[in-house]
Formats: structure tokens, sequence, C-alpha cells
């Protein structure tokens, strides 16, 4: 193996490997157990949304409304626990089907009308940008601080002694390695998201697997706003915008380390567990705000440009 | 069959849908609010529109140079961002730097110019997809216009921004006619010149220009850098609204410029961006917001109707590419 395809094949784990030595270097406390606990359970909500977002690229699409489904998550289960009194998992159940409205919408608008994805889902966080702000009368959070502790166990619990957000995160990658990698569900899809034309005249139901695939997506993504709302014991409204570009850019830093540039869920879960490290590693340096805004910024597109300049090396 | 009577067909109604659709909404205004159809509103929704106005000028040349695709082809979400880099640049050294105008000018302009060949760089050497580079170079803007202001709005008083603000040219307000010069401008380099038909080319076709001995790369990474420069030249009308610079102002110009931008495209015959459907889409969004405000309806609902209506704009314009086929 020549250094070249060395680099081309792990070069940004290499990265990854001198971003974690140099926190270690800044601050001992980064390596410790403890920390690298709270990286991954502090990416865990942005794990569940960027497997959602894998999902649809996979199709050749892309989902700009991930965050209006995790907003619809939060405020259908609390919604739900607060104004009508059911019982925790009920109120889960409803936040997932909360979510799914959104991915139906988005199904309707790119199957259904035709519409191009980008520009449907531009339109679904849109209305339900507004939609938010009519329901809770200009953006003010909805709190539930008396929800039960079933519920609050979601995001604050333990199941073994691991977090429960990272078991539920867990199991949902496992889920989504299992179908999108590893099953004929998945290698449809990647079909379709390769050569949309060549899988309609091989047989597939092309326009079911994205329906399919939207309502899915939006559903994931739902889980991970009843954790967020769990956390805080309350709905944010529009919260959930903030998790957008990171998922974007976790998708597209995970195909750049696929061998044929697809989007892939173990690179998703590599460029998730990234992100989450350079965080925390300059939330640990103790920078101004100001500043770790610009550099999280910078690292970002230098490492989604050296990913995929990486990828263009094999 | 004879011409009249194949006046009305389906695929005529469907392509004159999307603007009777807009005027309509605004005639409906008109109605119902009874100070929309003066001239100072009229005015107003003019200048409201100039920032998106210059912005859409940059996006729909990074579009014509790169092709239709939203995924794969060419668009520059970064514009917004380095617009109110630029502005932050101005701001802060006028107003906390004591620099001069010029100096402020030169740095916001090279910092405008820096972003654009990194967005340019990125697509056309590392072969990055723009809808990716310039969602990555808009969140990488907006963290150091941040630190540039500190997050803290910087008000301006310059003289030069608040002639754009109040000023007259012509009987005309100083920010519209400036813009239109501009759009005179643009329309020439890409309409007019040997230049703009081959940068036009490489978006038709990008294997067929390269045929035909023409650098793709070279009229791409300049169309990039060129939208930049937009974003630099909107800066001072974002000035000149606010009378200085804001933090959070790029994400709404960014929902607007892609908004406006597409909408024109769904005006156009052939669906593709225009300079002219850009600029006709950001006048009518800025038209709507205003119209809608001075009826009274509840701000909250604005982004319900904006999605909405470019839905079924992008909708229509769809459908009419199916009956056409």
């Amino acid at each position: 193996m020549s250094i070249k395809s060395l680099l081309g094949r792990y070069g940004f784990l290499f990265i990854i490997a001198g971003f974690i030595l140099f926190f270690a270097s800044f601050n001992p406390v980064f390596l410790q157990g403890g920390n690298l606990m709270n990286i991954v359970a502090g990416s865990a909500i942005l794990l569940i949304v960027a497997l959602g977002m894998t999902l649809i690229v996979a199709t050749g699409g892309i989902d700009l409304s991930v965050g209006i489904a995790l907003d619809f998550g939060a405020a259908f289960a609390v919604v739900a626990m607060k104004e009508y009194g059911i019982n925790w998992y009920g109120a889960a159940l409803i936040g997932i089907g909360g979510g799914s409205i959104v991915g139906l919408l988005n199904a309707f608008l790119t199957v259904g009308l035709n519409i191009s994805p980008f520009l449907a889902t531009l339109g679904t966080f849109f209305i339900g940008s507004s939609v938010q702000r009519i329901f809770t009368n200009g953006g003010g959070p909805i709190s539930y601080r008396g929800m039960p502790q079933e519920f609050r166990d979601l995001a604050v619990g333990e199941v073994y002694g691991i977090p429960t957000e990272i078991v539920i995160a867990g199991v949902i990658c496992l889920i989504y390695f299992i179908v999108l990698e590893r099953s004929i569900i998945g290698r449809r899809i990647h079909a379709i998201g390769m050569q949309r034309s060549a899988a309609i005249v091989a047989g597939l139901k092309v326009n079911k697997y994205l329906i399919w695939s939207f309502v899915a997506a939006s559903m994931t993504v739902a889980v991970g706003g009843l954790i967020a709302a769990a956390n805080i014991r309350m709905f944010t409204p529009l919260s959930g915008f903030s998790y957008l570009l990171d998922a974007i850019a976790a998708v597209f830093i995970g195909a750049a380390l696929h061998p044929r540039g697809r989007p892939n869920v173990l690179g998703t879960l590599v460029a998730v567990l990234f992100l989450g490290i350079v965080t925390n590693g300059l939330n640990l340096m103790g920078l101004n705000f100001n500043v770790k805004g610009a550099m999280s910024g910078i690292i970002l597109v230098s490492a989604l440009a050296l990913a995929v300049a990486q990828s263009k090396q094999r | 069959m004879s011409k009249a009577k194949n006046f009305l067909t389906l695929s005529r109604i469907i392509d004159a849908a999307p603007l009777v659709i807009f005027l309509g909404m605004l005639i409906y205004i008109g109605f119902n609010a009874p100070n929309f159809m003066k001239f100072s509103t009229m005015q107003l929704v003019l200048n409201q529109s100039v920032p998106v106005v210059v912005v859409c000028l940059g996006l729909s040349i990074v579009v014509m140079a790169g092709g239709d695709g939203v995924l794969s082809g060419g668009i520059d979400l970064s514009i917004p961002a380095t617009a109110v880099l630029s502005a932050g640049i101005i701001a802060q050294q006028l107003a906390q730097a004591d620099a001069p105008l010029w100096l402020a000018i030169v740095l916001a302009f090279a910092a405008a110019a820096i972003v654009g060949l990194i967005n340019g760089l990125m697509v056309t050497r590392i072969g990055m997809t723009p809808l990716l580079t310039s969602l990555a170079t808009f969140v990488a803007v907006v963290g150091v216009s941040k630190l540039v202001t500190s997050s803290r709005r910087i008000n301006v008083d310059d003289p030069f921004i608040v002639f754009l603000r109040d000023g007259n040219i012509f009987g005309i307000s100083a920010g519209v006619f400036i813009t239109l010069i501009l759009v005179l401008m643009f329309y020439f380099l890409i309409h007019r010149t040997k230049w703009g038909i081959n940068m036009q080319a490489v978006g038709g076709s990008r294997d067929a220009a390269e045929m035909s001995g023409i650098n793709p790369s070279y009229y791409q990474m300049w169309a990039f850098v060129l939208a930049a420069l937009t974003g630099f030249l909107a800066s001072f009308f974002i000035l000149a609204r606010g009378s200085g610079s804001s933090p959070g102002t790029e994400d709404n110009l960014m929902l607007e410029m892609v908004l406006a931008t597409f909408l024109g495209a769904a005006f156009s015959p052939r669906r593709v961006v225009t300079l002219w459907g850009a600029v006709l889409g950001a006048v009518l969004v800025a038209a709507l917001s205003i119209g809608f405000k001075t009826m009274g309806v509840n701000v909250f609902w604005t982004g319900l109707i904006k999605g909405s209506l470019i839905l079924v704009v992008v909708a229509l314009g769809a459908l009419s590419v199916k009956v056409k086929a």
C-alpha cells in the first residue's frame, strides 16, 4: 500500500486523531472517561438527525426540513402530556406521529407534485416554522416541569449504566445500518439514489420507496425531538434548525469517507463523533463564545474540504 | 386547427399561472389595504427589495455558470453571509476603529473576494458540490462576522451610507437608482459580452463547452468570485436599510434570495434561472411582505404564506415541464 492510497483511505481518521491529540494536550480532562461519555451523549441527538438525513441523501435528495420534524416531535409529545394528560409512551408515539406529518408533506410535494427535494423541503421549512410561531403565539417555549419521570429518563436516565440517549441513538444507528447497508431494501434505496431512471427501468417501485424514506426519516428525527424535550423539560419552537447544517455536513463528510463516495451509516457515525469532539474540545479550551463560533465554522469547512479531497485521491 | 384556437392551451395557462397568481395577490392586497397602491408604498417596496435584488444577481450568475440542478449544479448560499460579514467589517471599522471610509471598503472588499475564492477553489479544484461548499462557508463566514462585530449591533452614520438611505438621484431614491445601474451592468456582462455567453454555455452543457475549447473551471471560479462581490455590494444597502449592521440578518436574506431567484425561474418561459426573473422575484416578494403588513396580516403567518407560494409556483413549473413533454 503506497502512502498516497493509505492517505486516501484513512486520511480523515488521522485528522481526527490529530484533533484528539491537540485537545488532549490543551486540557488533560478531554481524555478522561467522563468527558468521552459527554462527547458521545452530546452527539446522540445530532446522530439521530444525521441518520434521517443519510437516508434522504441516499435516495438522491436532501431534507432541509429536519429541524421542523424535530420540533414537531418535541411539541406533539409535550402538548400530549401537558394538555391531555397522556402517559409517557403514548406521548412519545404521538410525538413520532407528529414528526411523520413533516415527512408526509415532503413526500407529497416531491413525489406527488414532482418538486425538487431542495425546494420542496425549503417550503416545508417555511411552513413548519410559521406553524410553530402561530401555535406558540410568536415562539414562546412550552414548558412542562411536571413531566413523567419515565419521559424525562429518555434524556437523563440510564440503562445498565449507559445514558439512555446513547442507547436510543445506538439502537437507531444499528437499525439504520442493517436496513440501509445490509438489506435488499437498502440496496434498492441506494440504487434509486445513484440512478433513478435505471431503478425505474429495473422495475423498482421508486415512488413507494421515496415516500417511505421521507416518512421514516422524519419519524427518526422526531425521536431526537423527544430526547431534546425530555432534556430541558420543555418544547422550544424553531430549535431544530440548529441541527440542520451539522447534519448535512456529517452526511457528506461520511459520504466522502466511503470508497465509492456514497452516504452511509458508519461514515455518518464517524463524522458526527468528529463534530462532537471538535465542539467539546473547543468548549474545554475555554474560548470566547464568538471565537469558538468562528473556529468551529472554519474547522467544518476545512474538514469537509479535506474529506472530499481525500476521497478524490483514490 | 387555427392558431387562435391554440392560444389557450393547457400548457400556456400553466405557463402564465405563476405570474397571474402573484399579480392576483397584489391586486387583492391593493383592494384590501387602501394605502398599498400609493406611490410612497411602491417606493418603500423597491427600497426594501434592494439588498435582495443585489444578492440575487450573484446567485443567478452562479446558477447560470453551474447549471440548474440544485443538488449538483451551481448554487451559492453563502452570499448573504458574505454580505453580513462585509457589512460588519465596514461598520466595525467606521464606528469602532475610526478608520476612513475607503479603508473600511477595501477591507470588506478583500474579505468578500477571499470568500469567493475559497468557494471557487473548493468547487473547481477539490470537486465539492456547490451546495455543500456554500452551506459550509455560510456557517464559517457567519462565525467570522460574529467575531468581527462581537455579535453586537453597530450603528453607522457615515454620510455615504446615509445618502444611500435617504438620498435621491434624478428623483429616484439613491439605493434604487444604483441598484438599477448594477442590474443593467450585470445584464450587459452576461448577455452582451463574449465572456458572459461563454459562461452561460458552461452552465448549459459543461461537456459541450469544454469540447468547444472553453475552460469551465475558469468561468465557474469567476462566477463564485462575482457572487461574493455582489455580497460586498449588498452590504452597503444592508447598512443603509438598517442604519448599521446587526447580527442575524443573514438567515432571512438567504431564504429571500433563494425564494426570489427560484420564483424568477418559475416566471421564465423555459423555467430556468434568469437575471430579470430573479430581480422581478425579489421585488414581488418584497411587495407581498409589505402588502401583508399594510393589510394587517399577523407576522407569524407570512412564513406560511410565502412557503405555500413558493411551493405552488414551483409545482406549476414542474407541471408545465410535464405537460410540454
